[in-house]
């Protein structure tokens, strides 16, 4: 240290504290906050990332899991013996038809014993059936949300016996097997449903009830700790099944195949893309708010310490060096950096309260309440101290001594400038302003404005872009209001007449082969009545023999477009060349993927697709007419509401970040342009007392700081706003694309048409404040101050 | 003060305008002060920086105001020029009264007849000499070209023109004070007005900017100057001695240096 000592630290810093504290302290505040936003949103990214696993180690998840026909018990009691298996629980299960408010088929699983360290899903409401209890059971959320079922729920199960099962191709009638009231007493949370794991859990009492009506047996097991445990299981469980299959061979085979799933052995690949994208998206977030957060924050207090430099500039001739000047400032701001890491820990901490995101909230383990103690300390520690550092490094900074810049001034601007002294010189206090005279350079200030101004019309857009995509079905290729699966003919004859119906198309669906041998899913869509909207992100659909349509996601991975052509191989040998015409987006009706596949012609379909393809028949209600219709259809045919896929779902959740980001983004420039403009007669003091000395009225004052703030704020506009829309055109595109959704961007042009001149009208709004304190404020004393 | 069209250094001539509004006496002095009293408020107690003066400068006399630090020169030179307002006393430039007069006519007096010159110049340093010598003109409602052409020729007089074009962070000391008196003389001020013109020089500056207020004297301009130094007062017609507030007397001079 110099001569200072401390005792000139601690007085310097009284000082500043003294003149500056409202500014440091409202600095504090906007930090911290935004610094715990993006942390929060750090918490939340992780709380996202880690659902799955974190679902997955809740629930002790088993480690394989076969289905074995109830005409086959051998080969269920052989599996607890084979290798690799440690321990196994076996339960019974039946299929039954429920009746609710729309007609489901669903199967039931319940052990004989309890085994709660196989299968142990998280219970998000109610609780597990009592092991006496043989009329109640626990429903996957999935199954609970379809059905329109919650815990209290009485419903009926009507079971299939098993030559019911093996007619499930050609129709079997009523269920023949026994009727049963059950009551919901849980909801329960498992990584994944389906396949040998039961949708319905019932206990070991609604096991013997029905242990003469079983369709199959589910057995779970846990392997041994050995490297090759699951590879010596599976082929065992192959020979076994085969040995069994000769004996005694299965009336429901073709529905019970016997393989093995290995649940924790892979992620389901779209739990993965949903994590990334909504990872990602955080991240994103977190990248922009937290640099735009920090910029704006140096930005303000390099503004603060640049009034104040002729203050270091005495310090300095009192023999105090950088590092007490810059020690003096921290010391002074650091209350300030307390009360920012205080409100960037608070943000943190109620950041527990915000779920997963998208299709992740379905695997947390605990919802509610989930607070991250390492993160609120870090973080709001490290706010702190972020904050702090950045009051050193803009004190030294602005504290440093600096040559005068010499340079040449520009040429004068155009004619129309030198017309007017107050556009002339506030048009160079805006735009040439240096940092060796006062504080910031105006370059700094308008890359960071425009910066700021691309970030929230960036965010606008993008947002606008999603919520259109969420709220125009059509647009994610669900433009009908329910959808019927394996639509018969009468039952179309009978829609198609239906005054409730306004559209309907009956589909078909099948797996082409293109002509390298790739299998693509393909849809033709014959219309019936009226029209369905489907969505075109190019061109149209086809209709001639030779025309296909791609979807977003396929004419990527194929690297085609409009009038590009596709090579598929034909059903009777050979291939047909079909001409690109449009890019439709669908969703599968298959596995509900959204933009993948072709559509083609109805008359194509056959010629392109072996065997018979899959029917459905989408309709679109009549207006007001949807949920009756639906109502009545339910009762007799498995129709299903219009599904948003889940990674609609997903970009849907992620509706909210854009617009949190677009906010906080124009709070903090909101705030740094509000310092700017609001400092900007301090920092101009010396050259407004000036034009007075010339002679400039009240009114020439005005205007000259008027034309500064308009300087100041229209090229960032200028610059923004296309700059925003660009980038968000790009972003958009890409994750439209990723999602098989159609990438035009939504403009929000009516936001921007009055944004803009708001954003102006506010800017002069803001220089009338300056403007009155240049006027109350004499020539003779701004002249002494500069 | 400066005309254009002959390109020499000449007598002023009132705004008739402006005079004819506010009435002025048939042949009034250029500058009549009368009890002026200022008083800042400062932490401690109040500073009293004027406590009644009372001066005269007749038309086309060149003044000198001397005395030590914190007599009150440059409080009594801004109240002149209307840069603040006194708490007592009249001022009256070319027969206007000045202590009656809005901000926005006190702005239109001052750039009709006050020129002023800063010890530390004040030019803007986002403009070059040439704007800043003509942004004078443009606030006094010039067109751009007179205004450019003006500045242009009061900046060849004061021999400047090759700096024209360069900002004034790129001139020494002497050149910008000549500046800066160039921009105090675009509006062809009835009084010219210079607190300590010569303090921020070396001594070739000093002498530059003495050489071209004498100059100007000699062809009619009412200049009242602020100045610590004899020399430069010795320039001057007249040199009034002031202390704490107060003028004490004045002098005539030789007049040698003129």
């Amino acid at each position: 240290m110099g001569g200072g000592g401390f005792g000139a630290v601690r007085a310097v810093a009284r000082a500043e504290l003294r003149t500056g504290w409202r500014a440091l302290l409202l600095m504090a505040l906007v930090f911290g906050l935004v610094g715990g936003i993006a942390t929060g949103a750090i918490a939340l990214a992780e709380r996202t990332a880690t659902a799955y696993p974190r679902l997955v180690e809740a629930v002790a998840l088993d480690d394989a899991r076969v289905l074995v026909a109830a005409d086959q018990p051998q080969l269920a009691a052989a599996v607890p013996s084979l290798p690799g298996v440690a321990e196994v629980r076996t339960d019974q299960a039946w299929i039954a038809q429920i009746d609710g408010p729309a007609l489901r088929f669903v199967s039931i699983g319940a052990p004989t014993t309890q085994h709660d360290d196989l299968v142990r899903p998280v219970v998000v409401a109610g609780r597990m059936p009592a092991r006496e209890a043989p009329d109640e059971v626990l429903l996957s959320e999935s199954i609970a949300a379809d059905s329109g079922l919650g815990v209290g729920s009485r419903i009926t199960l009507r079971m299939l016996t098993l030559q019911q099962v093996s007619m499930f191709d050609v129709g079997f009638g009523p269920p023949a097997g026994p009727t049963t009231q059950v009551t919901v007493v849980g909801i329960g949370r498992m990584p994944t449903w389906g396949g040998a794991l039961a949708a319905v859990q019932a206990g070991p009492a609604f096991a013997a009830k029905f242990l003469p009506d079983i369709v199959g047996y589910a057995i779970y097991a846990r392997f041994a700790p050995e490297p090759d445990a699951a590879q010596r299981f599976g082929a065992a469980f192959a020979r076994t099944a085969a040995v069994v299959d000769q004996i005694s061979p299965s009336v429901v085979a073709q529905y019970v195949p016997h393989s093995v799933e290995l649940p924790g052995a892979a992620v389901d690949p779209a739990v993965r893309a949903a994590e990334q994208v909504l990872v990602g998206g955080l991240v994103v977030f977190v990248i922009v708010l937290g640099l735009g957060g920090l910029q704006v924050l140096g930005q303000s207090l390099l503004r603060h310490h640049s009034a104040r430099r002729a203050t270091q500039r005495v310090e300095s001739a009192l023999g105090m060096d950088v590092v007490e000047r810059t020690a003096a400032r921290v010391l002074a701001a650091a209350g300030a950096g307390v009360v920012a890491g205080i409100v960037g820990g608070a943000v943190i901490l109620a950041a527990g309260w915000l779920e997963p995101l998208g299709s992740q909230a379905r695997f947390e383990p605990a919802p509610g309440f989930r607070p991250q103690w390492e993160l609120v300390i870090i973080g709001g520690l490290g706010i702190g101290v972020v904050f702090l550092m950045t009051v050193a490094v803009t004190a030294a900074v602005a504290g440093r001594a600096q040559q005068p810049t010499v340079t040449r001034p520009r040429p004068g601007g155009t004619r129309l400038l030198r017309r007017w002294p107050a556009a002339l010189l506030g048009t160079r206090l805006a735009l040439h302003g240096r940092v060796g005279r006062r504080g910031l350079p105006a370059g700094t200030t308008a890359v960071a404005a425009s910066l700021a101004i691309a970030g929230v019309v960036a965010a606008v857009a993008l947002g606008a872009s999603l919520e259109r995509l969420v709220d125009t079905p059509a647009r994610y290729g669900q433009g009908a209001d329910m959808t019927i699966v394996d639509a018969r003919e009468a039952d179309v004859g009978r829609l198609v007449a239906d005054p409730r119906v306004a559209a309907l198309d009956v589909g078909a669906s099948g797996t082409a082969t293109l002509a390298d041998g790739t299998p693509i899913e393909t849809t033709s869509r014959e219309v019936r009545k009226g029209s369905l909207p489907v969505a075109l992100a190019g061109g149209r659909l086809p209709v001639g023999h030779d025309e296909v349509a791609v979807g977003p996601r396929a004419a990527s991975t194929l690297g085609v477009n409009v009038g590009d052509t596709l090579d598929i191989r034909r059903v009777h040998g050979g291939t047909s060349t079909l001409r690109i015409v449009g890019v439709a987006v669908l969703t599968s009706q298959n596995n509900g993927a959204v933009g993948d596949g072709l559509l083609v012609a109805p008359t194509v379909m056959r010629e392109l697709v072996p065997g018979q393809p899959l029917f459905d028949a989408a309709v679109v209600a009549a207006p007001g007419a949807a949920d009756a219709l639906y109502a009545e259809l339910a009762q007799n045919l498995e129709v299903f509401p219009r599904q948003v896929p889940d990674a609609v779902r997903n970009l849907g959740d992620l509706v909210t970040l854009p617009e949190i980001l677009a906010l906080v983004l124009a709070v903090v420039a909101g705030a740094g342009m509000v310092h700017a403009l609001l400092t900007a007669g301090r920092r101009h003091a010396r050259e407004v007392a000036v034009l007075s000395v010339l002679g400039a009225t009240p009114g020439q004052v005005r205007s000259t700081l008027a034309v500064m703030a308009a300087a100041t704020v229209v090229p960032a506009l200028v610059v923004g706003v296309p700059l925003g829309l660009g980038a968000a055109r790009v972003l958009w595109w890409q994750l439209a694309t990723a999602t098989g959704v159609a990438g035009d961007l939504a403009v929000p042009w009516r936001l921007l048409l009055v944004v803009v001149p708001a954003v102006l009208a506010g800017a002069l709004l803001l220089s009338l404040a300056p403007a009155k304190r240049a006027a109350r404020t004499p020539p003779a004393v701004a002249l002494a101050g500069g | 003060m400066y005309d254009a069209t002959t390109r020499e250094v000449v007598a002023p001539v009132p705004d008739e305008s402006v005079a004819a509004a506010a009435t002025p006496d048939p042949a009034p002095p250029e500058l009549v002060v009368r009890g002026l009293r200022k008083t800042y408020e400062a932490e401690t107690a109040p500073v009293r920086a004027l406590r009644g003066v009372d001066l005269t400068v007749g038309r086309g006399e060149f003044v000198a105001l001397m005395g030590p630090s914190g007599s009150g020169k440059s409080t009594l030179l801004h109240l002149l020029a209307g840069l603040d307002r006194a708490d007592e006393g009249s001022v009256s430039i070319a027969g206007i009264r000045t202590e009656e007069l809005s901000a926005t006519r006190l702005a239109r007096l001052r750039r009709r007849h006050v020129g002023l010159v800063f010890q530390f110049f004040h030019l803007i340093d986002h403009m070059s000499a040439l704007e800043n010598v003509a942004l004078a003109a443009l606030v006094a409602g010039a067109k751009p070209a007179e205004a450019t052409e003006r500045a242009r020729d009061l900046l060849d007089t004061l021999g400047l023109l090759e700096k024209a074009g360069e900002s004034p962070a790129n001139l020494s000391g002497g050149q910008r004070q000549r500046v800066a008196i160039a921009r105090a003389l675009a509006n062809r001020p009835t009084l010219l007005l210079a607190d300590e013109p010569t303090g921020a020089l070396d001594s070739d500056g000093a002498a530059e900017v003495h050489d071209l207020f004498t100059r100007m004297h000699r062809v009619g301009q009412t200049i009242l100057m602020v100045t610590h130094s004899a020399d430069v007062a010795a320039g001057a017609q007249r040199i009034v001695r002031m202390r704490d507030g107060v003028l004490l007397g004045e002098i005539a001079t030789t007049g040698e240096q003129r």
